[in-house]
């Protein structure tokens, strides 16, 4: 009998975003511990394993998951058994959304999740891009939590689940509460990539511990070497932490060196204000310059 | 607030004297702009005159591009717009046609600008443009030929999704003025659905003798383009690429109007294909290479230069700039490839693995705008195939530590890792002998770092440009 069934559900069609990289740090982390481990892909229209200990949903894009919509509704049943057994289900970004209760689309149509999770999440335009740093707390453990999010999605964590992570001057859910993921007894979710299991050991062996409790009995994983695994999670770390200041500063340095280039190059700029089309486009105005070296050096997915 | 050219389309193909002088001054600003911008050592030069003429005057692109209308090539797509567009740039040449060009770096509107105002009277374009830039460098410059190569996951954090690129392809191709052509892959289902009411002119490639299929994990879903249910293949290369069909709603691939045959793909430096009928040997390796190829010769056809003529031009091609590019190290051979999303990383590997020429194989990854900030791609990439093979592996780059990281959990290690670049040469200095082979698969900007630290900035930067960080997404696409 294997020690570890790990269920990743559509793995063909939520794999956007490296979370395979997921399913490796945990097989490999059980594994390094000597426990057996077995893999199941779970695609559309098949079965959950009775014996699955962690089930995996990735995120997806949304013309993807609105394919899987179809699918997920008709797994809510099986899916709450595996929780009612005690397994660990994680969903990640898209994955987590399909955990929620629903997911209300830009047009105001509402798709029904799994619903074993107490969250509630609305398609907004704007993404929410960006790393991320923060500290969570999970069934009794508190560790730094670090990932990149990317989503449409806007998400609010209901009274019967709690949010995974406590993100300061970070988009996390919503950009609004500073939460960031959810969980729920054995259910988690988080809008991190990395993959976050890859750059968060913590996060990790918690999920192992849980779903491993009935041969550990409780007792606390072996450590690992970790090095290599610190020195990932500590440079995200440290560029979550450095993400605001500096990039101001390359702008407004590049902002300078544009001017004065320009001024040396153009002379006045008084002598192109005199076009005969009149039209203030076509004008050297050095505050629209200014503003688009600004828009243009900021990435166009610093939403904030 | 751009300047509708004054005057009806007249007026643009033939511009007044007046026009001429204006755009003269216009040029001679952004000369000027690009001395300084080399002279500070800002760049080489295409990115700030680019930036300065699209202020100066919007019209510019528009009034200076239609005057080459009848013979401009726009080349875009996820992978494989650098090569395409130096594939054909080469077929032209070898034809004769003087042609006007950008660098790999400079593919957004300014840079397509800047290229404009470097003109001296060619007689032919190609331009590859930044697929967030295509609708409205399509919209100014009305090509004679589109080049759509594909679409795959690339730079997440700034495109989000590879349906909303294939949109913003598709959008651009609609605004082509009438006798305009499209040329698009049609091994791409994605891409070929958004465009094929159109009636573009596919290409394709089908494996055969010592070439592989192979089927991993950098590839997108497997769904149908149009009604969302699974494909069955027929024929297929490499991540989605290939023919099929949808088993729920019928939708299929087209069979496309250029196959391109792959016969032998065992090397960095060498592909052997057969095109209508007609074999060639190019200097560059990879299935991939392949597609850039058919793509070249279908633009060329519509240009007026013939499938056979093509690809004897074909077969001088030298590939240049961090896609299979030899530099040389220390007695070394250095072959660089340009790893800078899933599918590509995997077919670099490929490319590594089936040479047996490589001693050691150097990974570097940078996460800096223009890489895309988010790595996670590289645990989808198929590195793993690296594990197990008798040579050492160098990780370097922004992010060195996350690639050591994918190698531990892929159940191998790393030799050296090294943030830094010029240390990592020196290290790989040490673990090599002279006249090895040596690998490189390198993100966009750590490959740029590479060129730098081997060829002096200078010479760096003399068959390219500075990259330009990415612009913004047209506005609506980026939901």
């Amino acid at each position: 009998m294997t020690d570890l069934v790990i269920a990743h559900l559509y793995p063909d069609l939520l794999r956007t975003y490296g979370d395979r990289g997921n399913v490796v740090a945990l097989s490999r982390r059980a594994e390094w511990r000597g426990f057996s481990v077995r893999v199941e892909e779970v695609c559309l229209g098949e079965p959950l394993p009775p014996d699955a200990n962690i089930v995996l949903l990735g995120g997806g894009t949304d013309n993807v998951q609105s394919i899987i919509g179809r699918d997920v509704a008709s797994r809510a049943v099986e899916v709450r058994a595996a929780v009612a057994r005690g397994a660990v289900v994680l969903g990640i970004c898209g994955g987590y959304q399909l955990l929620g209760r629903s997911y209300v689309l830009p047009d105001g149509g509402v798709v029904q999740g799994l619903g074993v999770l107490d969250v509630e999440t609305r398609a907004s335009r704007d993404r929410l891009v960006g790393r991320v740093r923060g500290d969570a707390t999970l069934w009794g453990r508190s560790f730094e939590l670090v990932g990149f999010e990317n989503h449409g999605g806007r998400t609010t964590v209901g009274p019967a689940a709690e949010p995974l992570a406590h993100v300061p001057r970070r988009h996390g859910n919503n950009g609004r509460d500073h939460g960031e993921g959810a969980s729920q007894g054995g259910v988690l979710g988080t809008y991190l990539h990395g993959p976050v299991l890859a750059i968060n050991p913590e996060l990790t062996d918690a999920i192992l511990a849980r779903a491993l409790v009935t041969l550990t009995g409780g007792e606390e994983l072996e450590p690992l070497d970790e090095i290599l695994e610190r020195r990932a999670h500590d440079g995200m770390a440290r560029r979550a932490r450095d993400d605001r200041r500096p990039a101001r500063r390359r702008r407004f340095a590049v902002a300078g060196i544009m001017a004065v280039v320009v001024v040396a190059t153009l002379g006045a700029p008084e002598a192109f204000e005199r076009r005969e089309d009149g039209d203030s486009g076509g004008r050297l105005g050095f505050g629209s310059l200014v503003h688009e070296v600004h828009v243009e050096r900021s990435g166009l997915t610093d939403v904030r | 607030m751009t300047i509708e050219p004054q005057g009806g389309c007249d007026a643009t193909k033939h511009p007044s004297a007046a026009q001429r002088g204006w755009d003269g001054l216009v040029r001679a600003a952004a000369q000027g702009v690009a001395a300084m911008s080399r002279s500070i050592g800002a760049g080489a030069g295409m990115s700030a005159p680019g930036v300065v003429i699209d202020r100066l005057d919007p019209g510019f692109v528009q009034r200076r591009g239609r005057t080459l209308s009848a013979t401009t090539t726009l080349v875009s797509g996820t992978n494989g717009k650098t090569t395409t567009a130096a594939m054909l740039v080469a077929i032209l040449e070898a034809a004769g046609r003087r042609v006007l060009t950008n660098g790999s770096g400079a593919n957004l509107f300014r840079g397509v600008a800047a290229s404009l105002a470097t003109a001296r009277g060619e007689d032919a374009a190609v331009f590859e443009v930044d697929e967030a830039a295509l609708p409205r460098v399509a919209g100014a410059i009305e090509p004679q030929v589109l080049v759509l190569t594909n679409v795959f996951r690339d730079q997440l954090d700034r495109f989000a999704e590879p349906e909303l690129v294939a949109r913003l392809l598709s959008e651009s191709a609609r605004v082509l003025p009438e006798g305009s052509r499209i040329v698009a892959n049609a091994d791409d289902p994605l891409l070929w659905n958004a465009v094929e009411d159109l009636e573009p002119t596919g290409f394709g490639v089908r494996l055969s003798g010592s070439a592989r299929s192979s089927r991993r994990h950098d590839a997108d879903p497997e769904i149908c383009p149009r009604c969302g249910g699974a494909v069955r293949y027929r024929r297929r290369t490499f991540g989605h690429l290939g023919a099929c069909e949808c088993t729920a709603c019928g939708w299929a691939s087209s069979d496309p109007a250029f196959l391109v045959d792959v016969i032998e793909d065992d090397r960095i430096d060498r592909l052997h294909l057969s095109i209508e009928g007609l074999t060639c040997e190019l200097a560059v390796g990879g299935t991939h290479n392949a597609y850039n190829a058919a793509a070249a010769v279908a633009a060329a056809s519509f240009l007026g230069i013939p499938p056979s003529t093509s690809i004897d031009a074909l077969a001088s091609f030298v590939p240049k700039f961090g896609r299979a590019e030899r530099l040389s190290f220390d007695d070394r051979a250095l072959w660089v490839l340009l790893a800078k999303n899933p599918v590509s990383c995997s077919t670099a590997t490929r490319q590594v693995l089936s040479d047996p020429r490589i001693r050691a194989v150097v990974i570097l990854v940078n996460d800096h705008v223009a890489d895309g900030r988010d790595v996670s791609w590289i645990w989808d990439a198929g590195l793993e195939a690296f594990v197990g093979v008798d040579v050492p592996i160098l990780a370097g780059g922004s992010r060195a530590d996350d690639v050591a990281l994918r190698f531990r959990y892929a159940g191998g290690a790393v030799e050296v890792v090294d943030p830094d670049i010029e240390s990592l040469l020196r290290k790989l200095r040490a673990i090599t002998k002279p006249s090895e082979d040596i690998a490189v698969l390198a993100t966009y900007t750590a490959m740029l770092e590479l060129r730098r630290a081997l060829l002096g900035s200078r010479r760096a930067q003399v068959s390219d440009t500075t990259p330009e960080g990415p612009g913004r997404l047209v506005d609506g696409v980026h939901r």
